[in-house]
Protein backbone atom coordinates (compact mmCIF):
# COMPACT_ATOMS: atom_id res chain seq x y z
CA UNK A 1 0.00 0.00 0.00
CA UNK A 2 1.38 3.38 -1.03
CA UNK A 3 0.06 6.63 0.46
CA UNK A 4 0.70 9.62 -1.80
CA UNK A 5 0.35 9.68 -5.56
CA UNK A 6 2.72 12.56 -6.32
CA UNK A 7 5.87 12.07 -8.37
CA UNK A 8 7.50 9.80 -5.80
CA UNK A 9 4.42 7.60 -5.40
CA UNK A 10 3.86 7.45 -9.13
CA UNK A 11 7.36 6.38 -10.07
CA UNK A 12 7.62 4.04 -7.11
CA UNK A 13 4.49 2.28 -8.30
CA UNK A 14 5.82 2.19 -11.82
CA UNK A 15 9.11 0.60 -10.75
CA UNK A 16 7.42 -1.91 -8.47
CA UNK A 17 4.82 -2.87 -11.04
CA UNK A 18 7.27 -5.04 -12.94
CA UNK A 19 7.96 -7.13 -9.88
CA UNK A 20 4.56 -8.73 -9.55
CA UNK A 21 3.47 -6.88 -6.44
CA UNK A 22 -0.15 -6.07 -5.84
CA UNK A 23 -0.23 -2.31 -5.25
CA UNK A 24 -2.89 -0.02 -3.81
CA UNK A 25 -2.18 3.73 -4.06
CA UNK A 26 -4.08 6.19 -1.87
CA UNK A 27 -4.17 9.76 -3.16
CA UNK A 28 -6.28 12.68 -1.95
CA UNK A 29 -6.57 14.56 -5.26
CA UNK A 30 -9.32 13.08 -7.42
CA UNK A 31 -8.02 14.13 -10.83
CA UNK A 32 -4.56 12.86 -9.95
CA UNK A 33 -6.17 9.51 -9.04
CA UNK A 34 -7.86 9.36 -12.44
CA UNK A 35 -4.57 10.10 -14.14
CA UNK A 36 -2.68 7.41 -12.23
CA UNK A 37 -5.46 4.90 -12.78
CA UNK A 38 -5.56 5.49 -16.51
CA UNK A 39 -1.79 5.35 -16.89
CA UNK A 40 -0.88 2.57 -14.46
CA UNK A 41 -4.17 0.92 -13.50
CA UNK A 42 -4.29 -2.83 -14.08
CA UNK A 43 -5.29 -6.04 -12.37
CA UNK A 44 -2.57 -5.61 -9.80
CA UNK A 45 -2.40 -1.80 -9.49
CA UNK A 46 -5.40 -0.04 -7.94
CA UNK A 47 -6.06 3.54 -6.84
CA UNK A 48 -8.17 4.79 -3.93
CA UNK A 49 -9.22 8.43 -3.67
CA UNK A 50 -8.98 9.54 -0.06
CA UNK A 51 -6.92 10.66 2.91
CA UNK A 52 -4.24 8.11 3.81
CA UNK A 53 -4.26 9.35 7.39
CA UNK A 54 -7.94 8.53 7.82
CA UNK A 55 -8.68 5.20 9.49
CA UNK A 56 -11.85 4.55 7.49
CA UNK A 57 -10.07 5.27 4.22
CA UNK A 58 -7.22 2.88 5.07
CA UNK A 59 -9.73 0.19 6.00
CA UNK A 60 -11.65 0.58 2.75
CA UNK A 61 -8.45 0.48 0.75
CA UNK A 62 -7.79 -2.98 2.19
CA UNK A 63 -5.00 -2.27 4.67
CA UNK A 64 -5.65 -5.58 6.46
CA UNK A 65 -4.02 -7.42 3.57
CA UNK A 66 -0.95 -5.19 3.44
CA UNK A 67 2.56 -6.66 3.69
CA UNK A 68 4.38 -3.37 3.35
CA UNK A 69 3.09 0.15 3.92
CA UNK A 70 4.83 3.08 2.24
CA UNK A 71 4.06 6.76 2.94
CA UNK A 72 5.43 9.18 0.36
CA UNK A 73 3.26 12.30 0.52
CA UNK A 74 4.98 15.68 0.52
CA UNK A 75 4.12 16.34 4.16
CA UNK A 76 6.23 14.72 6.86
CA UNK A 77 3.47 14.86 9.47
CA UNK A 78 1.03 13.03 7.19
CA UNK A 79 3.59 10.34 6.40
CA UNK A 80 4.28 9.77 10.10
CA UNK A 81 0.63 9.53 11.12
CA UNK A 82 -0.19 7.23 8.17
CA UNK A 83 2.60 4.83 9.24
CA UNK A 84 1.59 4.98 12.89
CA UNK A 85 -2.06 4.25 12.06
CA UNK A 86 -0.98 1.32 9.89
CA UNK A 87 1.06 -0.08 12.77
CA UNK A 88 -1.13 0.70 15.76
CA UNK A 89 -4.60 0.21 14.35
CA UNK A 90 -4.01 -2.44 11.72
CA UNK A 91 -0.87 -4.27 12.85
CA UNK A 92 1.09 -3.74 9.63
CA UNK A 93 4.62 -5.00 10.29
CA UNK A 94 6.67 -3.16 7.69
CA UNK A 95 6.28 0.62 7.43
CA UNK A 96 8.45 2.77 5.19
CA UNK A 97 8.31 6.54 5.01
CA UNK A 98 9.75 9.37 3.02
CA UNK A 99 10.76 12.51 4.90
CA UNK A 100 11.40 15.91 3.39
CA UNK A 101 13.24 17.35 6.37
CA UNK A 102 16.31 15.10 6.94
CA UNK A 103 16.17 15.86 10.67
CA UNK A 104 12.95 13.90 10.80
CA UNK A 105 14.78 10.65 10.00
CA UNK A 106 15.72 10.37 13.68
CA UNK A 107 12.26 11.45 14.83
CA UNK A 108 10.45 8.92 12.64
CA UNK A 109 12.71 6.06 13.72
CA UNK A 110 12.18 6.90 17.39
CA UNK A 111 8.44 7.01 16.83
CA UNK A 112 8.34 3.52 15.35
CA UNK A 113 8.60 3.80 11.57
CA UNK A 114 10.71 0.86 10.32
CA UNK A 115 12.53 2.50 7.42
CA UNK A 116 12.94 6.19 6.72
CA UNK A 117 14.16 7.61 3.44
CA UNK A 118 15.16 11.19 2.74
CA UNK A 119 16.04 12.23 -0.78
CA UNK A 120 17.23 15.58 0.54
CA UNK A 121 19.65 13.84 2.83
CA UNK A 122 20.85 11.58 0.03
CA UNK A 123 21.54 14.53 -2.22
CA UNK A 124 23.09 16.57 0.60
CA UNK A 125 25.42 13.68 1.34
CA UNK A 126 26.50 13.55 -2.29
CA UNK A 127 27.18 17.28 -2.22
CA UNK A 128 29.10 17.03 1.03
CA UNK A 129 31.28 14.32 -0.44
CA UNK A 130 32.21 17.06 -2.89
CA UNK A 131 31.34 14.95 -5.81
CA UNK A 132 31.71 17.29 -8.72
CA UNK A 133 28.44 18.45 -10.22
CA UNK A 134 29.67 17.35 -13.62
CA UNK A 135 29.81 13.80 -12.32
CA UNK A 136 26.16 14.00 -11.26
CA UNK A 137 25.22 15.50 -14.58
CA UNK A 138 26.98 12.77 -16.47
CA UNK A 139 24.97 10.35 -14.35
CA UNK A 140 21.79 11.97 -15.66
CA UNK A 141 23.13 12.04 -19.21
CA UNK A 142 23.93 8.34 -19.05
CA UNK A 143 20.25 7.80 -18.47
CA UNK A 144 19.59 10.02 -21.51
CA UNK A 145 17.58 12.39 -19.36
CA UNK A 146 17.24 16.13 -19.82
CA UNK A 147 17.63 16.73 -16.06
CA UNK A 148 20.57 18.87 -14.98
CA UNK A 149 21.99 20.00 -11.65
CA UNK A 150 23.46 23.50 -11.54
CA UNK A 151 24.88 25.77 -8.90
CA UNK A 152 24.00 29.43 -9.33
CA UNK A 153 25.21 32.32 -7.21
CA UNK A 154 22.58 34.87 -6.23
CA UNK A 155 23.83 38.19 -7.57
CA UNK A 156 23.81 41.59 -5.88
CA UNK A 157 20.59 43.34 -6.96
CA UNK A 158 19.09 40.13 -8.32
CA UNK A 159 15.30 40.15 -8.71
CA UNK A 160 15.23 37.23 -6.27
CA UNK A 161 17.20 39.03 -3.57
CA UNK A 162 15.52 39.02 -0.09
CA UNK A 163 12.46 37.28 -1.52
CA UNK A 164 10.73 34.18 -0.11
CA UNK A 165 11.07 31.11 -2.26
CA UNK A 166 7.33 30.77 -2.71
CA UNK A 167 7.16 34.22 -4.28
CA UNK A 168 9.85 33.60 -6.89
CA UNK A 169 7.45 31.98 -9.34
CA UNK A 170 9.90 29.25 -10.32
CA UNK A 171 8.47 26.87 -12.96
CA UNK A 172 6.97 23.59 -11.73
CA UNK A 173 9.68 21.27 -13.04
CA UNK A 174 12.49 23.28 -11.48
CA UNK A 175 13.56 22.30 -7.99
CA UNK A 176 15.73 24.32 -5.62
CA UNK A 177 17.48 21.54 -3.74
CA UNK A 178 19.66 23.46 -1.35
CA UNK A 179 20.83 26.95 -0.55
CA UNK A 180 24.46 27.23 0.47
CA UNK A 181 24.72 30.20 2.79
CA UNK A 182 28.27 30.76 3.98
CA UNK A 183 29.35 27.36 5.23
CA UNK A 184 25.77 26.35 5.98
CA UNK A 185 23.62 24.21 3.68
CA UNK A 186 19.95 25.04 4.09
CA UNK A 187 17.21 22.73 2.84
CA UNK A 188 14.79 25.34 1.54
CA UNK A 189 11.06 25.66 2.07
CA UNK A 190 8.59 28.29 0.87
CA UNK A 191 9.73 30.73 3.55
CA UNK A 192 13.43 30.50 2.72
CA UNK A 193 14.89 33.83 1.60
CA UNK A 194 17.74 34.24 -0.84
CA UNK A 195 20.54 36.65 -0.01
CA UNK A 196 23.21 37.98 -2.37
CA UNK A 197 26.20 35.64 -2.36
CA UNK A 198 24.10 32.56 -1.56
CA UNK A 199 24.66 29.59 -3.82
CA UNK A 200 21.50 27.92 -5.07
CA UNK A 201 21.54 24.30 -6.21
CA UNK A 202 18.95 23.89 -8.91
CA UNK A 203 17.68 20.76 -10.55
CA UNK A 204 15.51 20.75 -13.66
CA UNK A 205 15.60 20.94 -17.43
CA UNK A 206 18.42 22.87 -19.08
CA UNK A 207 15.93 25.44 -20.42
CA UNK A 208 14.26 26.06 -17.05
CA UNK A 209 17.63 26.44 -15.35
CA UNK A 210 18.87 28.87 -18.01
CA UNK A 211 15.72 31.00 -17.75
CA UNK A 212 15.93 31.11 -13.97
CA UNK A 213 19.66 31.77 -13.85
CA UNK A 214 19.30 35.14 -15.56
CA UNK A 215 16.93 36.20 -12.77
CA UNK A 216 19.25 34.86 -10.09
CA UNK A 217 22.15 36.86 -11.43
CA UNK A 218 20.54 40.13 -12.41
CA UNK B 1 6.57 27.16 34.56
CA UNK B 2 7.45 27.39 30.89
CA UNK B 3 4.75 26.48 28.36
CA UNK B 4 4.98 26.12 24.58
CA UNK B 5 1.91 26.48 22.37
CA UNK B 6 1.95 25.24 18.76
CA UNK B 7 -0.58 27.06 16.55
CA UNK B 8 -1.59 30.70 16.89
CA UNK B 9 -5.26 30.38 16.04
CA UNK B 10 -8.20 31.31 18.29
CA UNK B 11 -7.43 28.50 20.74
CA UNK B 12 -3.68 29.11 20.78
CA UNK B 13 -3.98 32.87 21.18
CA UNK B 14 -6.56 32.51 23.98
CA UNK B 15 -4.33 30.03 25.80
CA UNK B 16 -1.40 32.44 25.58
CA UNK B 17 -3.50 35.26 26.98
CA UNK B 18 -4.82 33.24 29.90
CA UNK B 19 -1.46 31.64 30.72
CA UNK B 20 0.31 35.01 30.65
CA UNK B 21 -2.30 36.49 32.97
CA UNK B 22 -1.70 33.67 35.42
CA UNK B 23 2.03 34.27 35.38
CA UNK B 24 3.30 31.46 33.17
CA UNK B 25 6.18 32.01 30.75
CA UNK B 26 4.86 31.25 27.29
CA UNK B 27 6.25 30.73 23.79
CA UNK B 28 4.03 30.34 20.74
CA UNK B 29 4.88 28.82 17.36
CA UNK B 30 3.07 29.45 14.08
CA UNK B 31 4.11 29.07 10.46
CA UNK B 32 2.53 32.41 9.54
CA UNK B 33 3.96 35.43 11.26
CA UNK B 34 0.77 37.39 10.52
CA UNK B 35 -1.17 35.09 12.87
CA UNK B 36 0.68 36.56 15.85
CA UNK B 37 -1.47 39.68 15.43
CA UNK B 38 -4.20 37.62 17.14
CA UNK B 39 -2.19 37.93 20.35
CA UNK B 40 -3.05 41.63 20.51
CA UNK B 41 -0.88 44.44 21.73
CA UNK B 42 1.08 44.19 24.93
CA UNK B 43 1.60 40.44 24.80
CA UNK B 44 5.12 39.73 25.97
CA UNK B 45 5.21 36.04 25.10
CA UNK B 46 7.93 34.70 22.83
CA UNK B 47 6.83 34.21 19.21
CA UNK B 48 8.59 31.80 16.87
CA UNK B 49 7.78 31.69 13.15
CA UNK B 50 8.18 28.26 11.61
CA UNK B 51 6.72 24.83 11.07
CA UNK B 52 6.22 23.28 14.52
CA UNK B 53 7.25 19.78 13.37
CA UNK B 54 10.77 21.07 12.74
CA UNK B 55 13.09 20.35 15.66
CA UNK B 56 15.09 23.50 14.99
CA UNK B 57 11.92 25.54 15.37
CA UNK B 58 10.98 23.70 18.56
CA UNK B 59 14.45 24.30 19.99
CA UNK B 60 14.19 27.99 19.17
CA UNK B 61 10.94 28.04 21.14
CA UNK B 62 12.85 26.50 24.05
CA UNK B 63 11.56 22.94 24.03
CA UNK B 64 14.62 21.82 25.93
CA UNK B 65 13.53 22.51 29.47
CA UNK B 66 9.87 23.36 28.82
CA UNK B 67 7.39 22.15 31.44
CA UNK B 68 4.32 21.78 29.29
CA UNK B 69 3.17 21.92 25.68
CA UNK B 70 -0.17 22.31 23.95
CA UNK B 71 -0.43 21.33 20.26
CA UNK B 72 -3.48 23.15 18.91
CA UNK B 73 -2.79 23.85 15.22
CA UNK B 74 -5.64 23.32 12.77
CA UNK B 75 -4.01 20.14 11.44
CA UNK B 76 -4.54 16.92 13.42
CA UNK B 77 -1.48 15.23 11.95
CA UNK B 78 0.79 18.14 12.84
CA UNK B 79 -0.57 18.12 16.41
CA UNK B 80 -0.05 14.37 16.78
CA UNK B 81 3.50 14.60 15.47
CA UNK B 82 4.50 17.64 17.53
CA UNK B 83 3.10 16.19 20.74
CA UNK B 84 5.03 12.96 20.24
CA UNK B 85 8.28 14.83 19.59
CA UNK B 86 7.71 16.85 22.77
CA UNK B 87 6.71 13.89 24.94
CA UNK B 88 8.88 11.06 23.68
CA UNK B 89 12.00 12.83 22.43
CA UNK B 90 12.20 15.82 24.77
CA UNK B 91 10.40 14.22 27.74
CA UNK B 92 8.14 17.17 28.45
CA UNK B 93 6.03 15.91 31.36
CA UNK B 94 2.71 17.51 30.36
CA UNK B 95 1.67 17.41 26.72
CA UNK B 96 -1.86 18.15 25.54
CA UNK B 97 -2.89 17.75 21.93
CA UNK B 98 -6.02 18.72 20.04
CA UNK B 99 -7.36 16.07 17.66
CA UNK B 100 -10.54 16.81 15.72
CA UNK B 101 -11.02 13.35 14.23
CA UNK B 102 -12.21 11.16 17.15
CA UNK B 103 -10.94 7.98 15.44
CA UNK B 104 -7.41 9.34 15.19
CA UNK B 105 -7.06 9.46 18.96
CA UNK B 106 -6.12 5.80 18.71
CA UNK B 107 -2.65 6.74 17.47
CA UNK B 108 -1.84 8.20 20.86
CA UNK B 109 -3.56 5.54 22.96
CA UNK B 110 -1.44 4.38 25.93
CA UNK B 111 1.21 7.05 25.34
CA UNK B 112 0.53 9.37 28.30
CA UNK B 113 -0.16 12.29 25.98
CA UNK B 114 -3.40 14.03 26.92
CA UNK B 115 -5.97 14.41 24.13
CA UNK B 116 -8.69 17.01 23.68
CA UNK B 117 -11.21 16.22 20.95
CA UNK B 118 -13.47 19.22 20.18
CA UNK B 119 -15.74 17.03 18.04
CA UNK B 120 -16.38 14.60 20.88
CA UNK B 121 -16.78 17.43 23.42
CA UNK B 122 -19.39 19.18 21.27
CA UNK B 123 -21.23 15.91 20.60
CA UNK B 124 -21.31 15.05 24.29
CA UNK B 125 -22.48 18.51 25.29
CA UNK B 126 -25.20 18.38 22.65
CA UNK B 127 -26.52 15.00 23.72
CA UNK B 128 -26.34 15.92 27.40
CA UNK B 129 -28.56 18.91 26.62
CA UNK B 130 -30.93 16.83 24.52
CA UNK B 131 -31.39 14.24 27.22
CA UNK B 132 -31.35 16.79 30.06
CA UNK B 133 -34.07 18.69 28.21
CA UNK B 134 -35.95 15.42 27.94
CA UNK B 135 -36.22 15.64 24.18
CA UNK B 136 -37.11 12.11 23.19
CA UNK B 137 -36.74 10.71 19.68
Amino acid sequence: MIVGGGNVGYYLTKSLSTEKHHIMIIESDYSRCEQIASELGSGHIEVTNGDGTDIECLREAGIYYTDAFVAVTGHDQNNLIACQLAKKCFGVKQTISRVKNPKNIRVFKKLGVNSVVSSTEGIARVINQELDLTDINSLFQDRSSSVRLRKIVVGQGSTFEHKCLRDLGLPKGLILIAVLHGNQAVIPNGDTQLEPGDEALLMGSETDILNASSQFKR
Amino acid sequence: MYVIIAGCNRVGASLVKKLSEEGYDVAIIDRNESNFSKLGNGSNCKTVTGIPIDEDVLKEAGIEGADAMAAVTNDDNTNIMVSQIAYKLYHIPMVITQINDPEKQKVLADTGIKIVCPTALTMNAFFDELNGGKLEV
